[in-house]
């Protein structure tokens, strides 16, 4: 299999997953008061799934321009981590493509991307082709929920909304290569849930696993 | 106008997350430490993002139906390697265990 039909072929529960929580965004936002170009807009803009829930709350609260760009930006901010750790495996690509590549880079992207860069992959395909269809599905969904409106679909019914925390808990599973691997996963889950549990946002999420996951752990 | 002002903004400030570590190009090697870091990172980053979705699922914590079908995936990914196989099975379980009333 094409590293492009494999992404496809294992990453269509994320693919469907991304379209039934687009269309509760699209629904929300319209019923904020934005209108179905501006539903749309911010998908394509912004592009992250739970700062796009969260920018809808601000604006429907009335809150200012520069409180709702800093809180996108405070909650998007670990993508700068991401793209660091991603950074090495596409060292070959060009600016223009890796501009590209950064467009498209999202929580899911990045764990796809890296699940198959660490089984010894080196071709960008297969994150490419990902996080295009990610893309794509995250604005079709969008604008299903922006058009046709409420009454969809609850995600949690069948438990399709939990298809992203499991995929990305089984790339950790397939993923680990040694002991400190597991240790440094674990630890990082560990804190992170403790961390959300405790009422910290993403960024909190972020900034929290970084000392505790790698300190002390010596890779063999 | 506020909405326009705040999206693109917000926009452009995320594209600069995502796209100025991408864009750097840094000469010569990384210290020891940096590099034991960065190696580290990718599984830290996915895990932290795996234990904040299973500890609060949807704006509340998990009445314990996301933990077990979380070790459900973990087990099966590392026994299977199959991603999609994983996955699959994490939905099932979650969606039987909140059957359950979990």
């Amino acid at each position: 299999m094409t590293p492009a039909r494999a992404a496809l072929a294992e990453g269509w529960p994320l693919l469907l997953t991304s379209v039934v929580i687009g269309i509760p965004y699209g629904v929300i936002a319209r019923e904020a008061g934005l209108s179905v170009v501006e539903t749309s807009a911010m998908s394509v803009i912004v592009f992250a799934g739970a700062t796009q829930f969260a920018a809808v709350e601000l604006l429907r609260s009335g809150a200012g321009a520069p409180v709702v760009a800093l809180t996108i930006l405070l909650i998007n901010a670990r993508h700068l981590l991401m793209a660091a750790a991603l950074r090495p495996f596409v060292g070959g690509a060009s600016l223009v493509r890796r501009l590209g590549l950064a467009y498209i880079l999202t929580d899911e992207a990045f764990a796809m991307g890296i699940g198959h860069f660490r089984r010894g992959h080196r071709d960008l395909s297969y994150y490419t082709v990902f996080g295009i269809s990610l893309w794509c599905c995250w604005n079709a969904g969008t604008l299903a929920g922006a058009v046709f409106g409420a009454g969809v679909t609850d995600p949690s019914r069948f438990g399709i909304d939990f298809a992203i925390t499991a995929s990305f808990a089984a790339i950790v599973a397939i993923g680990v290569r040694h002991r400190a691997d597991a240790i440094v996963a674990l630890a990082a889950a560990l804190v992170a849930a403790a961390l959300r549990l405790g009422g910290a946002s993403a960024v909190a999420v972020v900034a929290g696993r970084r000392p505790r996951a790698a300190r002390g752990v010596r890779a063999p | 106008m506020t909405f326009w002002i705040a999206v693109v903004a917000g926009g452009v400030l995320t594209y600069l997350t995502r796209s100025i570590p991408l864009a750097m190009t840094l000469r010569g090697t990384a210290p020891a430490a940096a590099r034991r870091y960065l190696d580290a990172l990718p599984i830290a980053i996915i895990a932290a993002l795996a234990g904040a979705g299973t500890a609060v699922p949807d704006g509340g914590p998990t009445g314990g139906a996301e933990v077990g079908a979380v070790i459900v995936a973990v087990a099966i990914g590392a026994w299977r390697r199959n991603l999609l196989f994983a996955v699959i099975a994490g939905v099932v379980n979650v969606a039987a265990l909140r059957a359950l009333g979990l």
